[in-house]
Order: C-alpha cells, then sequence, then structure tokens
C-alpha cells in the first residue's frame, strides 16, 4: 500500500494542520495593508512546505525559477487555499484517530469515576458491558486511522507536491515556442542583413565609388596640368576618410571590436564608462560564451542603458552580468520614476525581439514610481 | 628621429614605412608581432614606437599590451598607438602610467601626412595625441548639470583640442585666433570647470582627459 513506514505518515498528515492555520492566517493576512511581507512569507512557507513535501515523498520537489515570479506567486496562492482547506481537514484525521483512541480508552477504564460517561459516539457508558463497546469504538477509530492515514498522507503529499512544483511544460507547448522563436530569429537575421547589406551598398561603396572617379580626375589632371591634381586627391582622402567612418560604425552595429579583443566584460565596463548617467558595474566572473550570446549581452545592455538615459531620469545605473547554470543573466537596474513598457518603446522591443531569438528570456520590471529593472536570461549554449 | 613599427598587415606597414622614410625619418625596424617589437625596441632603442593594437597571436588587443609593456620596461619610450578603430578605456590604459610620450590615433590618420608628423613629433617630444574620436567620446557622455554644459562653443572646440594633446600655437593656427584669445579660453575653461590651472605640456592634456573621464 506504502513505502512509508506509519509513523511518518501520520506525522506529515498531522503537522499539515498547522501548517494549514499558517496558510489560514497568511490567507487573511493579504486582505491587509503590507502585502509585499505577506508574499515574502507565503513565499517562504512554500518553500518550506516544498522541502518537507519532498522529503515525506523521498523526491524534491522542483523550485519553480524565479524568471517567472508571478506566475510562481499565483500558484503559491492557490497552494495557500488548498492547505487552509484540505490540508487541515486531512491532518485532522491523524490527530482525530488518536485522540478518538485515547479518550475512549480512558472512559473504558474509569467509567465509574466519571459523571454522565459517554463514549466519543454519544453512547451513555453505564455498566462494563458499555464499556467494552467503548473499547470497540476506540479500535474502530485506530483502525480507521491505520488503514486511511497513510494513503491519505501519501496522496495529500502528491497532491501538494503537484501545487508546489512548476507547471511542466509538454514536449508539445515547448515546440511551439521552439518554433515560434526560431521564425522570429530567421526574421530578425534577415532584418539585420537588409540592414548591413544597406548600409554598406548605400554608404561605405558610393563613398568608394568616388574615391576611385577621383583619383582617375587625379590621373588625367597629371598629364596635363600637375597643379590641378591636388584638389581631387584632397576630395579623394575625405571620401576614403567618410567610407572609413561609415565602415567603422557598421563594423561596431555587427560584432563590437572591442568585444572580440577583450570579451564581454571588459567591453560592457566600457559601456558602463561611456554612459551620461553614473554606472556601476556588479561583475562576475563570466566564461567565454559563444560570439552570437556575447554579442547579444553586449547589445542588451547598450539599448537598456540607452533607454535609461533617455527615459528615465535616473541618477544611478546598475548592470550586472553574471553566469548561472548554462544561462548568462544580465541585469540593468536604474533607480528613475520606472513606468517602462515593452510594448511602447522600441528599444526594449527590440532588446526582446533579439533574446527570444536566442530563446532566451526578458523581463521588464518598471512600477510606477520606479525602479525599472530589465532582467535578461539567454542560454549560454554551453 | 628613431622609429621602430610594429604592424601585421604588410600592405600598411610598409606603406608606413615607406611614407616616414621619405619624410626622412629613419624607421629602423618594422615587425609584425608583439615579441619581435620588444625585441626591436630593445636592440634599436627608438625615439617613438608606432604600434597596431590587434596583432597575432589571438588577434586580440596583443598590440596595445606590448605597448604597456614596453613602457613599464622603458620608461620615457614614447609609444603612438594605431587602430582601425578607437575605445576611450585603451587611451585610459595607455595614459595610466602618468608619464608622457603618449599617442593614440585611428589609422587613416596617417594619411593627413602633416597633422600625422605634427602628432608624431609631440608623442616623440612626450607630448600627447588623442585621436579627436576619443576626445569625442569623452564629450558625448554628459549630465544635465555638468560643467562642461556652461563652456561657450568656441571654448569646447578648445577644450578638444587640448584633450587631443595640441599647443597653445596650435591651437591659436586651427581655430584662427590670436594666441593671446586662445590664453584666455583656456583661463576660462579652467575657471569654469574648477581646475587647477597647470603649465602647459603633457601635465595640462592629462588633466583635462582625467576630468573628462570622471
Amino acid at each position: 500500500m506504502t513505502n512509508q513506514p506509519g509513523p511518518k505518515a501520520w506525522r506529515f498528515l498531522a503537522f499539515g494542520v498547522v501548517v494549514g492555520l499558517r496558510a489560514l492566517g497568511l490567507l487573511v493576512g493579504m486582505a491587509l495593508p503590507h502585502l509585499p511581507r505577506v508574499m515574502e512569507a507565503v513565499g517562504r512557507l512554500a518553500a518550506n512546505e516544498r522541502d518537507r513535501v519532498g522529503r515525506f515523498l523521498a523526491i524534491p520537489v522542483p523550485v519553480p525559477s524565479t524568471e517567472d515570479s508571478a506566475t510562481t506567486v499565483r500558484r503559491d496562492v492557490r497552494w495557500l487555499a488548498l492547505q487552509a482547506t484540505g490540508g487541515i481537514l486531512a491532518g485532522l484525521l491523524p490527530v482525530g484517530s488518536v485522540t478518538g483512541v485515547a479518550q475512549n480508552v480512558v472512559i473504558a477504564a474509569f467509567w465509574p469515576f466519571i459523571p454522565d460517561a459517554a463514549s466519543t459516539l454519544d453512547m451513555p457508558v453505564r455498566s462494563w458491558g458499555d464499556a467494552g463497546l467503548t473499547l470497540v469504538t476506540a479500535a474502530a477509530y485506530g483502525l480507521l486511522g491505520v488503514l486511511v492515514v497513510p494513503p491519505l498522507a501519501r496522496w495529500y503529499a502528491k497532491v501538494s507536491a503537484a501545487r508546489l512544483a512548476p507547471p511542466v511544460q509538454s514536449l508539445a507547448e515547448r515546440l511551439a515556442e521552439v518554433t515560434a522563436t526560431r521564425a522570429a530569429a530567421l526574421e530578425a537575421h534577415g532584418t539585420e542583413l537588409q540592414r548591413i547589406e544597406r548600409s554598406l551598398h548605400d554608404g561605405t561603396q558610393n563613398r568608394l565609388v568616388a574615391v576611385v572617379m577621383q583619383l582617375g580626375a587625379v590621373e588625367r589632371a597629371l598629364s596635363r596640368d600637375p597643379a590641378a591634381a591636388l584638389p581631387s586627391v584632397l576630395t579623394a582622402q575625405n571620401a576614403a576618410t567618410d567610407a572609413l567612418a561609415e565602415l567603422r560604425q557598421v563594423v561596431r552595429s555587427i560584432y563590437p571590436p572591442v568585444l572580440a579583443e577583450r570579451g564581454l566584460s571588459d567591453a560592457v565596463a566600457s559601456l558602463a564608462a561611456q554612459c551620461a548617467i553614473p554606472c556601476t558595474l556588479d561583475e562576475h566572473p563570466l566564461p567565454r560564451a559563444p560570439a552570437a550570446v556575447e554579442a547579444a549581452a553586449y547589445f542588451v545592455v547598450a539599448e537598456a542603458l540607452t533607454n535609461a538615459v533617455k527615459h528615465s531620469g535616473a541618477d544611478q545605473i546598475t548592470v550586472s552580468l553574471r553566469a548561472e547554470d548554462g544561462v548568462l543573466v544580465v541585469e540593468v537596474t536604474d533607480n528613475g520614476h520606472g513606468g517602462a513598457d515593452d510594448g511602447q518603446g522600441t528599444g526594449l522591443r527590440g532588446i526582446h525581439h533579439r533574446i527570444a531569438a536566442f530563446d532566451g528570456t526578458t523581463k521588464i520590471d518598471s512600477p510606477l514610481g520606479g525602479p525599472t529593472v530589465v532582467r535578461v536570461v539567454i542560454p549560454a549554449g554551453t | 628621429m628613431r622609429i621602430v613599427i610594429a604592424e601585421d598587415d604588410t600592405l600598411l606597414r610598409e606603406g608606413l614605412t615607406h611614407l616616414l622614410r621619405a619624410e626622412g625619418l629613419d624607421v629602423t625596424s618594422a615587425v609584425d608581432t608583439p615579441d619581435d617589437l620588444l625585441s626591436a625596441i630593445a636592440t634599436d632603442r627608438p625615439d617613438v614606437a608606432l604600434v597596431d593594437v590587434r596583432m597575432p597571436p589571438t588577434f586580440r588587443d596583443e598590440g596595445l599590451r606590448a605597448a604597456v609593456e614596453a613602457r613599464a620596461k622603458w620608461p620615457g619610450l614614447a609609444v603612438l598607438v594605431l587602430s582601425a578603430h578607437v575605445e576611450e578605456s585603451y587611451a585610459t590604459q595607455l595614459l595610466a602610467d602618468g608619464s608622457g610620450g603618449v599617442g593614440y590615433l585611428l589609422k587613416e590618420r596617417v594619411g593627413k601626412v602633416a597633422d600625422f608628423l605634427d602628432a608624431l613629433n609631440r608623442v616623440a617630444a612626450g607630448g600627447t595625441a588623442m585621436d579627436p574620436e576619443v576626445v569625442a567620446q569623452l564629450l558625448v557622455r554628459r549630465r544635465a548639470d555638468d560643467p562642461l554644459r556652461q563652456l561657450t562653443p568656441r571654448e569646447r572646440e578648445v577644450l578638444g583640442l587640448m584633450a587631443e594633446g595640441h599647443s597653445n600655437s596650435t591651437i591659436g593656427t586651427l581655430l584662427v585666433i590670436s594666441d593671446g584669445a586662445v590664453h584666455k579660453h583656456i583661463g576660462n575653461i579652467f575657471t569654469k570647470l574648477g581646475l587647477p590651472t597647470t603649465d602647459a605640456g603633457h601635465r595640462r592634456v592629462l588633466a583635462v582627459l582625467a576630468y573628462l573621464r570622471k
């Protein structure tokens, strides 16, 4: 029936009453002010319960990732409601069974000394025969507990675990997501290629054509009147200089040279140093990630800083970069007035699309009054 | 003037050597790796080393590292770093030791030969030559309450040229104003920015760049 030793199941269910009462208290507390602190307590209680259920089932309950805290909060609250009702009811069974046995045994043994003695089922006890019946009642309480508590504990633990664990994404859902991000990636890549083609074709290439034309003019002038060559030489020189300046811009927009030369940390440090708002870098040692991932992270920081400078009104920005198992986490926090919305700003939407193409997630948390946190998680592909 | 060149692109290395020799300068060695640069400096003891940032073996910032290393090893060695792009942070690194004789320019500045030779001479003489684009990077990131906002457009121009490492007389020539006018602008700039007036030369450039980096 169960691989759990009896007492453990009893303890598990009975302690559920305590947890249920705390859950009830928190549910009531949610109606009061100081909601964030209540929600913190909810998170802690749920985390403790995850531990307890995991220990009981001998299967750890997966902890929801912190990426999607809104969903986690909703699930925690739903679990809270379950625990405050079902948890208490289920927990009353072992408690009731034990007290039922104890009470009836005491009544059966000491009925002559108890005025108006009656079993817990309300049968009056006026003779030793009645006392015998009371003992049978006690046995029935005990039997009920022994038969029902272990399977109930196991069933309830599983229900709790299901509520406490993050939702399992079905393969079909995952596939649909990957297909969508892949399409977005192709789309973004195409747009990027067109942008590069346009700037090389309309900018750099035209300037170089001008250089060649001016040099042609120089060639002709040298044979006729060498003094007339000078203006063309200067024009050619200027056109070539312009071509180089444009080329530098294009190169920087494809893959910033500082990234190739110095790696992500240093490249971002140089972005932070050039920011118009004082910007501190919260650095952690970063392993080298694929070039595309590093470039994406770099452009996210660049875009987020530009946005903060333009719109936030902040006077302090923090950029944090760290590697967590298999993902690169980028966080840009400013102490401005908040209210940033990725549905409106093209910059934030750009970040969203760029990161989705890498199967990463973007979260923009910007309540009115600030602070604004742009948080991006990119699978590092390692 | 004795010059050592370190540039891994053959065409550019030979072009630069040719151009400098045609101007009557003494290019003692032209090498293509950071290691060869260090040994060339050791044997030739040049007045100035011209160094490309990106060099073998990994084509990252080997040249810059070699330049910093060379300056630590031979104090007073003038180094002019050339690159296809400029980063303000690289300039900071080059200037970190606080001594003079430092230049950091875009490669294409070589094309304006007279300006380039002027920069080369300045660096060899212990002065500074910062690319206008480095200075521009320093000037864009300014806050609304920055004292730089109080400068007149002309004073900003003068500040930029000072940061590039130009002398008062060159600034006067470039802006077509008298030496007295340059002097007055500089006085106003230092007052508005709250900087102690420093004598001309490398110390002044360092003070201005340090202020802009702040």
